[in-house]
């Protein structure tokens, strides 16, 4: 086994440009199939690093009538549910806010969640130093966990950090124990500090939290034995439970559904990801079935070493078995080419990927993708190199040796192999290439896709107000009025707005809504609309029409009667065919009925939550009768809005230098990394579906080289027998372009089937897109063309007396 | 019909020195003849029958075919006189292993333009005067090296040739095989064709009328 191995290696170092272009070719596959795989390790397969995460569910409500899916939890919903339920050893809650920190340094914004005691004790994180929360803290003291990042950043990494105190939101808050780093699927990116108190958020009056506002992520963990049927059959009783208990609430009316924890985190990533996995799959059979190729033309060539073995006694399972190894260990070298291609590949994924898809900051190598790279790179070289070691070790022994050691054309089962080889990766390169045209096609739709707004020089940042500084709605309009009206003065700022979320940025709100004068159904059987609060200059800001009525303006304050604007589709769909000025509209759930808001404008319709879908409704709400503790700035400025930054921290220190900004950025950035997900699916498949072409020329040129090299002697009789040049170009061509063409079809076909793969991910393009598959089949043509004109063009150049003497 | 004035073959060596093939060579041959060109192995044999069957261009004289003058024509200009009157036999047969032997018949025609149903009668024609009929659908590799070279003669003459070149016709043929070849030649001759024929058999040269020697390259 040595020798073998040794002579191997010492075949392959004879044969310098064969073994690069061999480890070349299957490093690139190796790679591809290893990079995906490793990311798909790190969302998928890994796990949530939790204790027995698999016990991990998420509970949400739905209500298919309304259309509501994936719906929070309330907080008389999550007491009741917690209090009632058998098959969990306990439920815990969530939900996301920012701290501004004071008193180290300069203030500064911090993220984490406001979580029930028992939250890490149901997912089985424990703290590195101290302790988890006591349930007495869920209501009194002031308590908090950081993380490890925290104290090393913050801190100073102080080892006497426990029980150290810091000022979150104007409020001394004793840190009690700190966490070890937490997965960013799970708490997003630089979630630092958690704190109890998760029922008493601020800004909402406790009649209001009590009928059913949802806000809150529930999550449970299973008692021993339960399964997830059993806890899914347990629910019907919990939300029947809490509909007689809280007969007006407004999120009585849903069923409560059970996710996975790792499934929620990434559900709806799985079909871009297997898309992805598939194609890299067909990179590395194209892959393959050029090293085979390659494979089975040098085997061939060595006919005469094969029966000079075999003369001297070889059986010929060893000679299938030295060839075996050569090609095992070319894929050996290939996958650790291949391993270092993915590791380089999965360090600027989660660049290109923004902030849309969940990866950990470090993307580490993990055992599994070693094995799973080893066990792919053997595989590979066994299969690949078995069926050319089979086929040529059927050399007959005496000519073999007659022949002297000459190339000969192989057997007619190796040609049709060889072209099946060609037909098999041109039709896989068809469909990657299809595949990626449709998704590009679809990205540049996307990207062209109007929002509504304007997203030039727009920067925009976060403000939050501590509630102990700014606790009820005058005090924080105050702030609003004063910071808008010293940026208006501002050199280079053209306008000034505010809203509670950004367009495209992920965050929005939803409230019950219904027409006063229509006999409005019950709060809780009332659709919910998408609404924003805004305020001043929003429209203006970004450019949005006023097309009927009024823009907000001072006197929508919060003591004034409540206001409205819609947008065009909602004055469509609430009012057709009336003019919706001065209607009311009943919205929330205030007094169990909402409160009504007199419609005061129409304004054009924007794409805020996805480019990709229409909002079917959207109010406009004035600000200061919508509060909250937080609000985003936009600036629309002359300037480059990046520079926007000094000019908002000034202003704002002059008015409360205790505020952070959090999050600057641009509104065109923020609406380009909304396609984040969509351009990494786009990048990937395109990069494979280039490397699926290039390697299928390849393949081609490689396969008519090697015929026309092998058909020398017959092209040599044929221009004796009268055929010129162009004769001999389309017999070369059309011999070469034939697989290609039958590869074509059958790739065309598989592009139907792989369509239904990718329609859910396409934008306004149909996977059956007849210019698409025409561009494709073109590209495809031209190149396959191209890689057969070359050795085609060497075929005219044949001289016929030595091609006649050499046959 | 063929008129050769001083051609000349010859190799770059090293050192900007030639290796000549052929030299000086004078030869004049008359329509219907049966020449057999003979002489030692590396006398140039071949050479020049690849000349005259305009596959070699790379000599320097005059050659002159039914006073056309072939050393002024262009390569194409060549392509097109020798697929219009030169039909080759060759001693390996070169017939094309993956064609039947109906296939092997219409490619000479084919490179010729002649349409499809032209083709089919030439080559049904071919096969029936050639008593090989039966044989049509079959591969070379099924048939004996006697039937194979019957078949590169039929392929030879099926374009209506003027002058036949054979190389080695029977070298690889048993005797009484060649000798059915060599009768077959001299057919065709007494039917107008002119032959022309390297070997080394002095049995096979005198089926024709002329004998031309070659030494070294000269003609002697």
């Amino acid at each position: 086994m040595i020798d073998d191995i040794r002579f191997a290696l010492r075949q392959l170092w004879k044969s310098p440009a064969f073994t690069l272009l061999a480890i070349l070719t299957l490093a690139v596959g190796i790679g591809a199939n290893t990079a995906i795989f490793t990311l798909m390790h790190d969302l998928f397969f890994r796990g949530l690093p939790f204790t027995e995460p698999d016990k991990i569910v998420r509970i949400y409500g739905e209500d298919k009538t309304r259309d509501l899916k994936q719906f929070p939890f309330s907080v008389p919903k999550f007491w009741q549910y917690r209090d009632g339920q058998t098959a969990f050893t306990q439920l815990a809650t969530d939900w996301g806010n920012g701290y501004i920190m004071t008193g180290i340094g300069e203030p500064v914004q911090l993220l984490g969640a406001n979580v029930t005691a028992n939250y890490f004790d149901v997912l089985g994180i424990h703290p590195v130093m101290g302790r988890n929360f006591l349930l007495v803290e869920e209501t009194k003291d002031d308590v908090a966990l950081v993380t490890t990042t925290f104290v090393r950043k913050r801190l100073n990494s102080d080892p006497n950090v426990i029980g150290r105190s810091v000022t979150l939101n104007g409020v001394p808050t004793t840190i009690v124990g700190v966490l070890p780093e937490l997965p960013i699927s799970w708490f997003g990116r630089d979630a630092e500090v958690f704190v109890s108190k998760p029922f008493d958020p601020p800004g909402l009056a406790k009649d209001r939290l009590m009928r059913g506002v949802s806000f809150m992520r529930c999550i449970g963990r299973f008692k021993p034995g339960v399964t997830m049927q059993q806890a899914q059959a347990s629910m019907p009783a919990l939300d029947r439970g809490y509909r007689e208990q809280y007969p007006e609430n407004a999120d009585n009316g849903l069923t409560s559904v059970l996710v996975p924890a790792a499934q929620d985190v990434t559900g709806n990533l799985r079909p871009a990801f297997y898309t992805l996995l598939a194609a890299v799959g067909a990179v590395l059979l194209i892959a393959c079935s050029n090293v085979a190729n390659l494979l089975l033309v040098r085997f061939t060539g060595r006919r005469r070493e094969i029966a000079l073995r075999m003369a001297l006694g070889a059986e010929r399972r060893s000679i299938v078995r030295l060839f075996v190894l050569e090609s095992t260990l070319i894929s050996a070298i290939a996958g650790a080419a291949g391993l270092c291609l993915a590791l380089w590949t999965v360090s600027i994924v989660p660049r290109v990927a923004g902030d849309n898809i969940p990866f950990e900051n470090n993307i580490a190598l993990q055992w599994p993708v070693l094995i799973f790279t080893l066990a792919l790179s053997l595989l590979t070289g066994f299969a690949m190199g078995l069926y050319p070691a089979w086929q040529s070790s059927r050399a007959d022994l005496v000519d073999g040796l007659k022949d002297g050691g000459r190339a000969v054309s192989g057997s007619r089962g190796q040609h049709r192999f060889r072209r099946g080889l060609v037909m098999a990766q041109v039709g896989l390169s068809v469909v990657l290439l299809a595949g990626a045209a449709m998704l590009v096609s679809s990205f540049v739709r996307l990207s062209q896709q109007e929002t509504g707004f304007r997203s030039d020089h727009i920067w925009v940042g976060g403000i939050g107000l501590p509630p102990a500084q700014y606790p009820d709605s005058a005090s924080r309009a105050r702030l609003v009025e004063r910071l808008t009206q010293e940026l208006q003065n501002a050199p280079a700022v053209q306008s000034v707005a505010i809203t509670d979320a950004i367009p495209l940025s992920g965050n929005y709100s939803a409230s019950p809504y219904a027409r006063t004068d229509r006999d409005p159904v019950p709060v809780k059987q009332r659709p919910l609309g998408l609404t924003r609060s805004v305020w001043p200059n929003y429209f203006r800001t970004l450019g949005i029409p006023l097309l009927a009525g009024r823009d907000f303006s001072e006197r929508d304050s919060v003591d004034q009667p409540w206001v409205v604007i819609l947008s065009k589709a909602t004055a469509k769909k609430l009012f057709p065919n009336e003019d919706p000025i001065g209607h009311q509209i009943l919205f929330g759930t205030d007094n169990g009925n909402g409160r009504a808001a007199e419609v005061i404008g129409v304004v054009g319709d924007v794409r805020s939550q996805e480019l990709s879908k229409e909002n079917e409704v959207e109010f406009y709400r004035s600000w200061p009768q919508r509060d909250g503790p937080f609000f985003n700035l936009l600036v629309r400025t002359a300037l480059k809005p990046e520079a926007t930054l000094g000019t908002v921290r000034a202003k704002l220190s002059k008015i409360d230098n205790t505020l952070p900004i959090l999050q600057p950025n641009t509104l065109e950035a923020i609406v380009t990394q909304s396609l984040g997900q969509q351009r990494l699916t786009m990048a990937l498949l395109g990069a494979f579906a280039g490397i699926a072409l290039l390697l299928a020329v390849v393949g081609i040129y490689g396969a008519v080289a090697y015929t026309v090299e092998q058909r020398t002697g017959e092209i040599g009789v044929r221009m004796a027998l009268g055929a010129q040049a162009n004769d001999v170009l389309r017999l070369v061509v059309r011999q070469g372009m034939h697989p290609v063409l039958l590869g074509l079809g059958l790739g065309l076909v598989g592009t139907f089937a792989a369509g239904r793969l990718l329609v859910a991910q396409l934008y306004k393009v149909s996977p059956h897109n007849p210019l698409l598959l025409a561009a494709t089949a073109s590209v495809l043509i031209i190149a396959a063309l191209l890689a057969c004109l070359i050795p085609a063009r060497r075929a005219t150049l044949v001289d016929p007396i030595q091609a006649l003497r050499t046959e | 019909m063929i008129r050769l004035q001083n051609l000349e073959r010859s190799y770059p060596l090293a050192h900007g020195k030639f290796f000549y093939v052929l030299r000086d060579i004078n030869l004049d041959i008359a329509e219907g003849e049966f020449v057999s060109i003979m002489g030692p192995s590396g006398a140039g044999k071949s050479t020049l029958l690849h000349i005259l069957g305009m596959h070699d261009h790379g000599w320097t004289g005059e050659y002159f075919f039914n006073e056309t003058a072939v050393h002024h024509l262009k390569a194409k200009e060549r392509g097109a006189l020798r697929n219009e009157q030169i039909g080759f036999v060759f001693q390996q047969y070169h017939l094309l292993d993956d064609l039947t032997v109906y296939e092997n018949l219409e490619i000479p025609l084919s490179y010729r333009k002649v349409s499809k149903t032209e083709r089919s009668a030439m080559v049904a024609d071919t096969l029936d005067r050639f008593q090989i009929v039966a044989k049509r659908d079959l591969y070379p590799r099924q048939l004996s090296g006697g039937q194979q070279q019957l078949v590169g003669v039929a392929r030879a003459i099926i374009s209506n040739p003027k002058i036949i070149l054979a190389d080695e016709p029977t070298g690889n043929l048993h005797s009484s095989q060649g000798e059915e070849i060599m009768e077959l030649f001299k057919k065709l001759n007494a039917g107008g064709t002119t032959i022309i024929q390297v070997t080394h058999s002095e049995k096979n040269a005198g089926y024709g009328n002329r004998i031309i020697q070659l030494r070294d390259g000269w003609l002697v």
